[in-house]
């Protein structure tokens, strides 16, 4: 069939044509799919463990999936229930007298039989599971760690820079991207420049500078806040991309109309330029959340300034089990994750991105 | 297009206005006022601490004692040259950038490719999950990587290494690469974004003419969102070295990817000597300005910029 219609055109090659349109759609779904779900197999595995109990876990035949041994109640206690094979077929029965080369059973469906023997170790005997989901992971955490006081620190920290440094952003990128300043090109060749300084260039001076002998901010958050309200090279760049992208006549028909500078910025700019604005404003949500470099060397003296990532730093030498572990990973993950999916409507959609140079 | 008007007066709101010598001047006064906040930060937050660093360079300064300080010249730098670990630990921060960086680069713009095409379906929310490893915290990664190593519980051993008879897989072995392809998220989005701006006509054109899918994303594609290419580049070089570009998941600086950045910290934390630190700073400033000057210049042959600086006013 697929021979002829290339030449007879017509029907067949039509249904041709499609049949390999659908293989080539379902080709690129089904590749996408697999990738995404190996790209994320770490998560999975995170997922399924922080809902596993510790008895599953240091258990060797206990499945991939939070399970738990089934159990039956017999003779005042619980026991262990195990797929026990037989010449005439695998029977599922419940130990009662573990012995090394021999075993007792009962068969959970029909105690009243009486126990049943089995030759052989019951140590190679596989144990029956029930699918079976733990929250006390969770519970244990909140038990153990004061998420309050960090939720509270951490917030201080993001939004006050939050608003600085958007605030401080956007005044600059306005002022790069509308007005004429002599050696405009030149600071805008610097603030490309400094985007490129690795941070641990700074990092002695800096130290240095607000340590006890000159400012004395350790201990505070203000070395986490400060350098913020001044505004970020990368950021002032990505705004002021977006702010050239937006024709002139608006804002010179305000600026006729008597408006000022500020006003202009407020009301023709900004809500123009909101996608872009939310996007750097997302970036330095997820920035300062994670923020642990100046955190771990403004806050270490004070246990009551703590952040999130910092403590969560704690965490591993806490000696938390590795399910509990897992459910951490979770809880510090939890609202980056959730902010990106609320606002991922708005994010880094229109980010194109064209010269560096200019 | 700002015109000099000749007659303020006849605009009773531009009376308000104090008065100044010309609209040039009055805009290059108020542009800087905007502009000044990020003047004062670089200097204080950039170029002073950039200087201070080389001062310090030449110095034999004890944290603990910073009253003792004094002028060595350049018996640092030649410390850094005998020291085996400086050196390693710099072609360290250099062999990452030229292994991670490839690898990421690649990764991202297969993706925003694939991501391009019109059969795929579902896009708003696949595109958020693969950008959403990205912003998780390192720490979290930290965790999640080390029980999936894990020689009893790990998944890797027990569902995937054993199976196939493969020894086991360390941590170690396993942070990096998972680190450099959960970082894709901003690349792959700027890439998209690019990819995605080309004009549609482009394509019909090419097809019209006979080319074929991989050769219109050859001489279409890669050239047109070459800009967007570069700067991802630049941004993960950025990070490679040690910088904080776009996204910065809270690495501490101990566990860092560049172990240059790791081998400053100790020096200036656990020996106390930032003299020497500053140093070690300044070569990998040098190193990083040097990779940044080639790759900026290499971009005249392979970076197709917009010549969008014609209607240029500013």
């Amino acid at each position: 069939m697929k021979r002829s219609s290339s030449r007879r055109g017509g029907y067949e090659s039509r249904l041709s044509l499609r049949l390999w349109d659908f293989t080539g759609s379902a080709l690129v779904n089904l590749f996408i799919l697999i990738f995404l779900v190996s790209y994320l197999s770490p998560l999975t595995y995170m997922l399924v463990t922080a809902v596993k109990s510790s008895d599953q876990l240091s258990d060797a035949g206990a499945p991939i999936l939070p399970a738990d041994a089934t159990t039956f109640f017999y003779d005042g206690r619980e026991r262990r229930v195990y797929h026990v094979p037989f010449e005439d077929g695998e029977r599922v029965l419940a130990l009662v007298e573990p012995h090394t080369a021999y075993s007792m059973f009962i068969d959970p469906q029909d105690p009243q039989a009486g126990p049943i023997r089995w030759d052989g170790s019951y140590r190679r005997l596989e144990g029956v599971y029930h699918f079976s989901v733990h929250l006390e992971n969770f519970t244990n955490l909140w038990e153990s760690i004061d998420y309050g006081l960090l939720l509270k620190n951490t917030m201080i920290v993001v939004a006050v820079g939050e608003v600085g440094i958007l605030v401080a952003s956007i005044f600059v990128a306005y002022g790069f991207s509308r007005f004429r300043v002599p050696g405009g090109k030149f600071l805008f060749f610097l603030l490309i420049a400094t985007i490129m300084i690795p941070d641990s260039i700074t990092l002695v001076p800096t130290f240095f500078m607000y340590s006890k002998k000159i400012l004395g901010w350790t201990g505070s958050f203000l070395p986490l806040i400060v350098p913020n309200l001044f505004g970020s090279a990368i950021y002032i760049f990505l705004l002021r991309q977006n702010f050239k992208s937006i024709p002139r006549d608006l804002d010179e028909a305000a600026m006729i109309d008597g408006a000022g500078p500020m006003r202009t910025l407020v009301s023709i700019i900004l809500p123009q330029a909101l996608p872009a604005v939310v996007t750097v404003g997302l970036l330095h949500f997820f920035n300062a959340w994670n923020e642990l470099r100046m955190a771990s060397l403004y806050l270490s003296t004070r246990q009551d300034l703590r952040t999130m990532p910092f403590s969560a730093q704690a965490f591993i030498t806490y000696g938390f089990t590795p399910e509990v572990l897992q459910a951490s990973a979770i809880v510090l993950m939890l609202i980056p994750v959730v902010v990106l999916f609320l606002a991922q409507r708005f994010f880094m959609q229109d980010m194109v991105v064209t010269g560096m140079e200019k | 297009m700002l015109v000099r008007r000749k007659k303020p007066s006849t605009y009773p709101a531009a009376e308000a206005r104090p008065r100044h010598r010309s609209l040039a001047g009055y805009s290059a006064r108020i542009g800087f006022l905007f502009i000044l906040p990020w003047l004062i930060g670089f200097v204080l937050f950039k170029a002073v601490p950039i200087l201070a660093a080389l001062g310090f360079s030449f110095m034999e300064f004890d944290m603990l004692e910073p009253e003792k300080a004094h002028f060595i010249g350049l018996q640092n730098y030649a410390t850094f040259l005998k020291d085996t670990n400086a050196g390693a630990s710099l072609f360290g921060s250099i062999e990452v950038f030229l292994l991670a960086v490839p690898l990421q680069m690649f990764v991202a713009l297969a993706l925003a490719a694939i991501f391009a095409s019109d059969r795929l379906k579902g896009k708003p929310i696949l595109r958020t999950l693969f950008f959403m490893p990205s912003i998780i915290p390192a720490i979290a990664i930290f965790i999640i990587l080390s029980g999936l190593t894990y020689p009893g519980s790990g998944w890797l051993t027990r569902l995937i290494l054993d199976p196939l008879g493969l020894p086991p897989m360390s941590f170690g072995s396993l942070f990096l690469p998972v680190l450099s392809l959960w970082s894709i998220g901003p690349s792959f989005l700027i890439m998209l974004g690019a990819i995605q701006a080309v004009p549609k006509e482009i394509y019909e054109a090419a097809r019209v003419d006979g080319a074929g899918p991989l050769n219109r994303f050859a001489s279409i594609t890669l050239p047109m969102v070459s800009p967007a290419i570069f700067f991802s580049l630049v941004i993960n070089m950025i990070s490679a070295f040690g910088g904080v570009a776009l996204l910065d998941r809270g690495l501490p600086y101990s566990q860092s990817l560049s172990p240059m950045e790791g081998y400053i910290v100790y020096n200036m934390f656990s020996l106390q000597d930032l003299g020497y630190a500053s140093a070690l700073a300044w070569v990998m400033f040098l190193v990083v300005m040097a990779m940044t000057l080639l790759l900026f210049r290499s971009a005249r042959y392979w970076v197709h910029f917009p010549e969008e600086e014609a209607n240029e006013e500013i």
